[in-house]
């Protein structure tokens, strides 16, 4: 099974340790490896913690997070080689990284696959560090590449003028998992639907499809269904596999329980929109 | 039997203005005991005569200011450059200057392996190639059947045959950035950036770890610096971990030919680097020496990553990436300048110059304080204001020489245009201005060599034959100084190695020629024969 990774990009101070810790702190049922530049401003509730060393901490729910130390590819790999793999990864870029370059790994590689680039961004500040000569094209750079971006520090009513793009207030989440992680096909019909940020969305397929049909009509989804996966029938027996985060669609032969299900934030999908979208497809 | 060697040479040229030049220098406890004739260690008791270094001229051990320890071990990889290399073990690799070279090179190399071991290449640099780019259809020439990854010199760019595509699951279907696809709608081959190069290096088992800290690694790596008479040479981006110090410690205990230098990356928080930094510098020891701290800033201007003033590259690209933001550059200055730990700032780009000499000097100004010597390295584009600025701030500078050679033509035609390469590399200005300089080869980028380095500083010649801004040019005792004391100085090492001063540690590059001597034009032909390192012989 291919391990989802998810890289958390971000200007120094923006807010990437914020979204992180939530993340830790939620009871998401998942067993995620987080792997951070540094502890500095890691802060998880003390009864949390099941065991801490210099460079991770694991905590009861089954998460653990870590430093990356000097080459995070490296770090990477040691994941991959382990017996037991994470649920999920999460990586936090540095602050003035492209996380895309890291995110891109995902797509490459096999044994592991494209889970996002969130990029959080800091009400207060983006205006200013995105028009700024020295720094300004790789903040925005940071923007242009993600498949989600989430604003912080928007209590008093902040925005960034200068985002040009949608996003959501961090604020305004009330759990962030399914956001940064997506959902495992069981958890979504009960776990979600007691969450107002999102909508969730389930849709099956009688037919089998060739591969390029199916990614052209992946791709031509409503851009707010942010999170889709599951499996698919394809022709002479076999099964797709499929990922979708943002912009990018992953389709691969794999083998699982047919169906996909499919998250976006409220406000920026509609599930009629979602039914009309699938109704067309539903061979 | 005497504790007192006394070395005979043609001639020890000391790099100290006190006692130039000798004919004999006296040892005692690995240390320069006496320096004169062969009566120069009478008084202190009796002396045994040593004359394997007869017929030499004698330098102080050469000092690399900035190398990487993968220099060493990178020769596991068979060796695909545009020009001729030595390996460790002192093998010729000639140079391969087209696609076809290297092909009929691999298909000799591959004779001494097993049928299906990989193989991998290093040092390619299309930037020399005239002829069409490297692709899968130039290695599948080598074999087919086994996996073939060629790692370009820049190490962010390979290419590779169709079995290891195959191996990466990389095909007609694949969308990723970096994985490089021709007009046939398939894979050329050719992967940009870690992230494309991963699957492969997984499956390859290429491990850039295992080229630095493992013990092969290191012994490599003082067996590349006896050949080019190097007795202290830096590691200027270790991650070090515990662990690594320890095999560090042993391998270089005993009469371990070399005095290394690791410098702890500073990538992250200001105050846990600082931390390990101090915490390293307690487990020096005198072949190891530990504490400093290297930041880096922009990228390369031949990749046209380096962070550059107006007017900017040539061509029109846009400006480079900062691999630090300035204000995380600031924030580890104040850190280390207010710990009293000395940061090594990469700095290609004069913005890049700019930015750090900022900072240092807010660091100062929060922190003041002195002897800190940061050293600025590879200060490619900095000109005389820079210079004057780095001498105000007590900082080091670290002159990448050797570009000049290598891609002085390309800089002048693809990066940075006539005018601004005439003052790349400005040693003159540098000295001019006051600034202590070392000059360096960042192996394995360019090959480790200081007499080869220095002849680039003296001499300003590019491939194509031309002098690059000749009012630049050093003599060849000001760049024999910045090969052995301002090297030294760089690393504050300077009461200690560097010259051939009484008390100093006995360390030597042992030549076949007199630098002084010889046609400026002929010092990076002066033959090594080898190195002294603390009084230990090391000759070829
Ligand atoms: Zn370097």
């Amino acid at each position: 099974m291919s391990l989802p990774l998810t890289v958390i990009g971000g200007y120094l101070g923006a807010g990437k340790t914020t979204l992180i810790n939530r993340l830790l702190a939620e009871d998401h049922g998942l067993q995620l490896l987080i792997m951070v530049n540094d502890f500095g401003a890691i802060n998880v509730d003390a009864s949390l913690i099941e065991a801490a060393g210099d460079d991770m901490i694991a905590l009861s729910n089954g998460c653990v997070c870590c430093t990356m130390g000097a080459d995070l590819f490296l770090a990477i790999g040691d994941v991959l080689d382990r017996d037991l793999r994470p649920d999920h990864l999460v990586i936090e870029a540095s602050g003035i990284a492209d996380p895309a370059a890291i995110a891109r790994v995902a797509i490459a590689e096999p044994d592991l696959v494209y889970g996002g680039v969130v990029t959080v961004v800091d009400a207060l500040e983006y205006d200013r560090l995105s028009n700024d000569p020295q720094i300004g094209a790789q903040v925005r750079g940071q923007v242009d590449v993600a498949d989600v971006v989430v604003v912080s520090k928007t209590d008093g009513g902040a925005w960034p003028e200068a985002l040009g793009v949608a996003a959501v207030p961090l604020a305004e989440i009330d759990v962030v998992g399914p956001l940064v992680c997506g959902m495992t096909p069981a958890q979504v019909p009960e776990g979600l639907a007691t969450h107002p940020s999102y909508v969730r969305w389930h849709g099956t397929m009688r037919g089998a499809v060739e591969r390029s049909d199916l990614i052209a009509r992946l791709e031509a989804r409503p851009v707010g269904l942010f999170r889709m996966k599951g499996f698919v029938s394809a022709p002479q027996g076999r099964v797709w596999e499929v990922h979708c985060v943002g912009r990018q669609v992953t389709v691969k032969e794999g083998s699982g329980p047919l169906g996909l299900v499919g998250i976006g934030l409220s406000g920026r999908v509609k599930r009629s929109q979602l039914d009309n979208w699938w109704r067309g497809f539903d061979l | 039997m005497s504790d007192i060697t006394v070395f005979a040479a043609d001639k020890f040229i000391t790099m100290d203005p006190n006692m130039p030049e000798a004919t004999h220098v006296a040892v005692r406890d690995g240390r320069v005991l006496a320096i004169g004739d062969a009566q120069c260690a009478d008084a202190w008791g009796p002396v045994q005569h040593d004359d394997r270094l007869k017929g030499a001229t004698v330098l102080p051990g050469l000092i690399e200011g900035h190398a990487h320890m993968m220099a060493g071990a990178i020769w596991r990889y068979a060796y695909v450059g545009y020009h001729d290399r030595i390996d460790p073990e002192g093998k010729l690799w000639p140079g391969l200057p087209d696609a076809d070279a290297v092909v009929t090179g691999l298909k000799d190399y591959a004779k001494g392996l097993e049928s299906d071991a990989p193989i991998v290449g290093w040092g390619f640099d299309p930037i020399f190639l005239t002829s069409e780019r490297l692709s899968r259809d130039h290695l599948d020439q080598i074999s087919p059947d086994r996996p073939i990854a060629i790692i370009f010199s820049n190490f962010h760019l390979m290419c590779v045959n169709s079995r290891a595509l195959e191996m990466a699951g990389y095909d007609a279907g694949t969308n990723v950035e970096g994985v490089i696809m021709g007009q046939n709608g398939r894979p050329t081959g050719e992967l940009q950036e870690m992230a494309a190069m991963f699957p492969i290096m997984r499956r390859l088992g290429i491990d850039f770890r295992g080229l630095s800290q493992t013990p092969e690694a290191i012994r490599a790596y003082a067996k590349v610096a006896q050949r080019a008479g190097v007795t202290t040479i830096t590691d200027l981006f270790s991650s070090m971990e515990d662990e690594d110090v320890d095999v560090m410690l042993e391998v270089t205990s005993g009469d371990f030919p070399l005095r290394i230098v690791p410098v702890l990356g500073a990538m992250g928080d200001p105050a846990t680097i600082a931390d390990k930094a101090e915490r390293l510098a307690k487990r020096s020891t005198d072949k190891l020496r530990m504490g400093a701290v290297k930041l880096m800033t922009d990228g390369s201007i031949q990749g046209w990553t380096a962070r550059v003033r107006w007017p900017g590259y040539i061509g029109g690209q846009p400006n480079g990436m900062w691999n630090t933001a300035p204000e995380a550059i600031y924030a580890l200055c104040a850190e280390m300048q207010a710990r009293g730990i000395q940061m090594h700032i990469h700095v290609n780009g004069d913005e890049a110059a700019e930015v750090s000499l900022d900072a240092i000097e807010a660091a100062l100004s929060a922190h003041p304080g002195q002897g800190h010597r940061h050293v600025l390295q590879h200060c490619q584009m900095m000109d005389r204001d820079l210079y004057e600025r780095a001498a105000e701030l007590g900082c080091c500078t670290n002159i990448f020489s050797n570009h000049i050679w290598y891609f002085g033509d390309q800089h002048v035609a693809l990066t940075l245009g006539e005018d601004r390469a005439h003052r790349m590399d400005a040693a003159r200005s540098a000295l001019d201005a006051g600034v202590p300089i070392a000059l360096h080869s960042d192996a394995p980028v360019t090959p480790l060599g200081p007499l080869f380095t220095a002849w680039c500083a003296v001499n300003r010649r590019t491939m194509s034959g031309r002098v690059l801004g000749a009012v630049q040019c050093l003599t060849v005792p000001e760049a024999l100084y910045a090969i052995t004391m301002g090297a030294a100085f760089t690393l504050k090492l300077d009461s200690e190695i560097g010259s051939i001063s009484v008390g100093k540690r006995a360390d030597f590059a042992v030549l076949g020629d007199d630098p002084t001597g010889v046609d400026p034009m002929a010092l990076k032909d002066i033959s090594v024969l080898g190195t002294v390192s603390g009084g230990t012989v090391h000759l070829l």
